[in-house]
């Protein structure tokens, strides 16, 4: 048998894995890595290590995978509280699977920018996500919610069987769907609603007796203390969930700051033509093609500094 | 493992297995997992220290035995997690019995080498080796320096060299 590895050996290799996996490594690191390789056969067998422990993960499908992870340490992070009182008094039976008091589904989704996704729950409610958003799906005997921690989603409730009530939680507070289709946008210190079909009841954090119904065409926001005013729902609500960006005379500034959020890096708009005002639907998949039909359209000029890094100024 | 110890060890197994087993039928709930977790408590003896110097037997034993049904929940968790989360998905995944078991087996692996590691260091890990982000954009996500993001992967790395067979 042959003996244990020492830290600093396994160490070494560690570091020289994250080395040249990050970047595309030279031709004379490549050789420093050799010469690191070579000079001991700990060294090799470290090493060897590595390239099992990367062919293993390279085989695992990267949604499930986190999905799975995040969903086995929140099913137990509940029940270790529990466990951690049982085991001292010895109560019956608790391990038995029909028997867990916590059966919850927790499910990390998140979306990146400029991506979208559309997901089907367990009770057959779907969601859509928008660009760079981040919710928990936790479903429990009594309870269908989402916890939306960033961005928005787009939600088509469907009933369920055993009745349970549909929530969208957020740091605001919480709204609740009275069968129906909704948007949730989820900003610093806001929460915005939209309402498509039916009806949603709104209710702050801090002010749980302040329960505000929106209906079908209407819109509001809250923070955690308070709803703001109910107004009409913009036309093109959710149109988002179809790739599209619906205005109607709109600010220039505030739709270069609502593209935006579909591309990775920065977007200006020059103060001097902020105020032009504009109307269309746009693809919000490919915001360079927007970004070029502005320019014809408004006669403004789009400068790209870098490709994270776009002006729209004065021509 | 000497002739002492060999005998040692059947007196342990004569006197305590039955209390054993039934110290975690009352927690378990059923009697053939209880049996399997008795088992596997006297294996993990015959492999750990001397047992000619184990002082409070039902102690030591209800200690191990402790640290084997919490391995077996957290596979449970973890299993469950794994089918819903496969139930999740939008698109099914086109894969055989034997590829869901494996993916399922590097995931148990996986959360065991990442027991342990700071939450910030596991969520880098997770985004670099599963989601396949780049540092840069991994730095960006977690508003760290790219030379951070490294350090957390050394170390995810590190314990993951130590814990891991030849």
């Amino acid at each position: 048998m042959s003996t244990a590895l020492d830290i600093q050996t396994l160490e070494a290799a560690a570091i020289w894995y994250v080395q040249l996996k990050g970047t595309n490594p030279c031709d004379a690191e490549r050789q420093a890595w050799r010469t690191w390789l070579q000079a001991s056969p700990e060294h090799a067998r470290a090493w060897a290590r590595v390239e099992k422990l990367h062919s293993q993960w390279a085989g695992l499908p990267a949604d499930v995978s986190l999905t799975t992870l995040a969903g086995g340490r929140a099913r137990r992070r509940e029940v270790l509280k529990i466990l951690a009182v049982l085991l001292a008094v010895g109560g019956g039976g608790w391990l038995a699977t029909e028997t867990v008091p916590y059966q919850a589904l927790m499910a990390n989704q998140r979306t990146a920018t400029g991506q979208r996704r559309h997901v089907r729950l367990s009770d057959g409610s779907q969601v859509d996500l928008n660009t760079d958003s981040a919710m928990d799906i936790v479903f429990s005997g009594q309870l269908r919610s989402i916890r939306l921690h960033r961005g928005e989603i787009l939600v088509r409730t469907a009933s369920d069987v055993l009745g349970r009530p549909f929530v969208v939680q957020t740091p605001q507070g919480t709204v609740r769907a009275l069968g129906t289709r909704f948007t949730v946008r989820c900003g610093p210190g806001r929460t915005d609603v939209c309402v498509i079909e039916q009806a949603v009841e709104l209710r702050p954090l801090d002010n749980p007796v302040q329960v505000v119904r929106l209906d079908a065409g209407q819109q509001s926001g809250f923070n955690r203390q308070q709803v703001g005013p109910i107004t009409p729902a913009p036309a093109g609500a959710g149109a988002w969930s179809q790739g599209m960006l619906t205005v109607v005379d709109w600010r220039l500034a505030d739709f270069l700051a609502e593209l935006g959020r579909y591309r990775a890096g920065v977007l200006r708009c020059a103060p001097a033509i902020a105020d032009l005002r504009l109307s269309g639907a746009f693809r919000i998949d490919d915001t360079d093609t927007v970004l070029e039909n502005l320019r014809q359209s408004l006669a403004v000029n789009v400068r790209y500094v870098t490709r994270y890094w776009v002006t729209v100024e004065p021509a | 493992m000497s002739a002492p110890d060999h005998a040692a060890l059947q007196v342990l197994y004569s006197e305590h297995n039955g209390w054993l087993k039934a110290w975690l039928r009352a927690r378990m709930g059923n009697a053939s997992d209880a049996a399997d977790l008795a088992q596997d408590t006297f294996v993990r003896l015959l492999t750990s220290r001397d047992v000619t110097q184990i002082r409070e037997p039902r102690t030591y034993l209800s200690a191990i035995a402790r640290a084997l049904m919490i391995d077996k929940f957290r596979r449970r968790a973890l299993e469950q997690a794994y089918l819903e989360a496969l139930a999740l998905r939008t698109e099914p995944l086109e894969i055989s019995p034997e590829t869901r078991l494996l993916i399922f087996e590097t995931l148990v692996a996986v959360d065991t080498l990442l027991d342990g590691l700071g939450e910030r260091t596991r969520q880098i890990f997770l985004a670099v080796q599963l989601e396949g982000l780049n540092y840069v954009a991994t730095a960006a996500r977690y508003g760290v320096s790219v030379t951070t993001v490294k350090k957390h992967l050394i170390r995810a790395m590190t314990r993951c060299l130590l814990l891991t067979e030849d």
